[in-house]
């Protein structure tokens, strides 16, 4: 993923010198990579996030686009307040991008998982929220994150992301995508879980049980009318996530159903008000939370 | 100049004005009326009340944004906006928030008010400065009590390490924060040490003595180094009752202590009632 996002930064560096790449002690090889052909557009705050924040509220406010990248906990905790605001309640240009989200670090524990951060930064007002799923979407993302002004939120995984499209898929902000189609229930799905998500499906259908897989890439704004779609054509409702269930993505779809008076069964998954437990790989934090592909599949199970 | 007389008449309207709107940060504004007065009325600043976001203006952020009333006060009086805004100040409908906010008042650079952030923010327009090799400075006002926010020293440190000679941080040290002294509070007699450690060229002024503020202004040396102004002030100046009193911090004169502000900034019966008039009035 990380090499993904320097690819796509990499790209928009080099066509705009108002660019620039705000690291806090964050950085990868990759970025060196840009350091040593835009020196200009490579700024390390040093480990200090608040001020990078704020900083970069800063330097948009004269005209720079600045990219603050840095561990998601450490931007969406920390400096909560001053994204708030100096980013969004002044509505400045800035791009977010929290590497390491939900249980990534699986080795670090908790003080570095962001299992958090879709409840807070979703209620903020001006920001969008993105949970790309492949180093593809990531891509894809970044680019859209340009495009767009205002302040963006990239929650971005960093676990050897598998990728999961063609070179044709077509992104685009705030519209979801269908990844497999299925007729007995429909999971909606965010980030980097995806590959559980495909396992689980692949479960199912050794039961007999086809599942569609939407993936909501962008949190915020919510592709509010495909999920009144998809809910209207299915009593089956799960969604899945590496994140708390409260304010997550099961929330939001929760909240879209409400709003519209569609009666389905929605299962939500992801973490039941606790901090992950666990070290190990991914696959072990994300089996000690029974967020993995087979305790996934026996919640659905037992839910339908 | 008679600096006095102006400076009572400035005094005066942020009474009257915070008076009109039933509380404000008084004696947090008067500290600073003398360097607001040098940054706007004696130019030290470059800006166009016509165009506030001309590309070559200098930068003032109040990073302690409850010494609104002196800024906007300065506003008004440099022409941004008229005597009718200035006194629409905290009520609905006005562009005069408690807190400076962005982008709702003319000349207003960014919301603040929370301290700690004014800042950072002022440090990311400086760099950016210096990226396009530009010449205009970022002047930014925070208080000795707001330095007790971590962030300021995080930002201090970026800005020496850039070499930000740019950034101009005006230091209102009034030596009382809301509750206490900042020295019983935190045990810092002076910043002095503090903002030399962190690598800038330091000053220190009588925060009340316009001449010596402009002076120094004007005759910044030449260093890569961010510069810091320590101003020494007096909290609540020009009024004694509420002067070096931390209880005035976030409040108005009962009726028993309005004769104080009344005779001090020579105000009238009638401007005060003409004030207490405005109180319900919705812009």
């Amino acid at each position: 993923m990380q090499r993904a996002y320097v690819t796509a930064l990499y790209e928009i560096i080099k066509k705009n010198k108002n660019v620039i790449s705000c690291l806090s002690d964050s950085g990868t090889d990759y970025d060196e990579m840009i350091a040593r052909e835009f020196p200009e557009q490579v700024i390390n705050f040093g480990i200090s996030e608040n001020n990078q924040v704020a900083a970069a509220a800063g330097m948009a406010a004269t005209g720079k686009i600045p990219f603050v990248y840095t561990t998601s906990a450490f931007i969406a905790y920390r400096s909560y307040e001053f994204l708030r605001d100096d980013i969004c309640l002044q509505n400045r240009n800035v791009k977010l991008i929290g590497m390491g989200t939900g249980v990534s670090w699986s080795t670090l524990g908790a003080t570095h998982h962001t299992t958090e951060d879709i409840a807070l930064l979703r209620s903020l007002p001006n920001l969008t929220v993105i949970t790309p799923a492949s180093p593809k979407e990531l891509e894809e993302a970044v680019k859209a994150a340009y495009k767009h002004i205002g302040p963006v939120y990239i929650r971005m995984g960093m676990s050897g992301e598998k990728e999961i499209y063609d070179d044709n898929y077509d992104f685009e902000l705030g519209k979801n995508v269908v990844i497999k189609d299925g007729k007995d229930l429909t999971i909606f799905t965010t980030g980097s879980i995806i590959s559980e998500v495909l396992e689980v499906a692949e479960k199912l259908e050794n039961d007999g049980i086809s599942a569609r897989i939407v993936n909501i890439h962008t949190l915020k704004p919510l592709d509010v009318d495909n999920i009144i779609y998809e809910c209207k054509k299915q009593k089956n409702i799960v969604s899945i996530e590496e994140h708390n269930i409260i304010g997550g993505l099961g929330t939001a779809i929760a909240d879209t159903i409400l709003g519209n008076n569609i009666y389905v069964n929605l299962t939500k998954i992801g973490l039941e008000d606790n901090f992950a437990e666990g070290f190990g790989s991914k696959n072990d934090v994300l089996k000690s939370n029974r967020l993995n592909s087979f305790c996934i599949y026996q919640k659905i199970r037992k839910s339908i | 100049m008679d600096y006095e007389k102006i400076t009572k008449e400035i005094r005066k309207e942020i009474f009257l004005t915070a008076f009109g709107a039933n509380i404000a940060h008084i004696a947090s504004a008067f500290s600073i009326v003398e360097v607001m007065y040098v940054l706007y009325e004696q130019k030290i600043l470059h800006y166009d009340p016509l165009n506030p976001t001309a590309d070559d203006r200098d930068w003032f952020i109040l990073s302690k944004g409850h010494g609104s009333l002196a800024l906007y006060y300065e506003l008004y009086k440099c022409g941004f906006f008229d005597k009718d805004m200035l006194r629409s100040f905290s009520k609905p409908g006005t562009v005069l928030g408690g807190e400076p906010c962005y982008p709702l008042t003319p000349g207003v650079e960014c919301s603040s008010g929370s301290l700690g952030h004014g800042l950072s923010f002022a440090v990311g327009v400086a760099k950016s400065k210096k990226i396009d090799g530009r010449n205009e400075n970022v002047y930014c006002l925070v208080g000795d009590g707001e330095c007790e926010e971590g962030s300021t020293w995080e930002a201090l440190m970026f800005a020496s390490h850039m070499n930000l000679d740019n950034l101009i941080i005006l230091v209102d040290c009034n030596k009382i924060q809301k509750m206490d002294s900042v020295e019983k509070v935190i045990g810092i007699k002076s910043l002095k040490p503090y903002f030399e450690t962190f690598g800038c060229d330091v000053y220190e002024v009588d925060g009340h003595n316009i001449d010596e503020i402009r002076e120094c202004l004007q005759n910044m040396n030449t260093s890569s180094k961010p510069k810091a102004v320590l101003l020494n002030t007096v909290k609540g100046k020009g009024v004694s009752i509420i002067e070096n009193n931390a209880n005035w911090h976030w409040r108005l004169p009962k009726k028993k202590e309005l004769k104080y502000f009344m005779q001090e900034l020579n105000i009238s019966e009638e401007e005060v009632e003409y004030a207490k008039s405005l109180r319900n009035s919705v812009v």
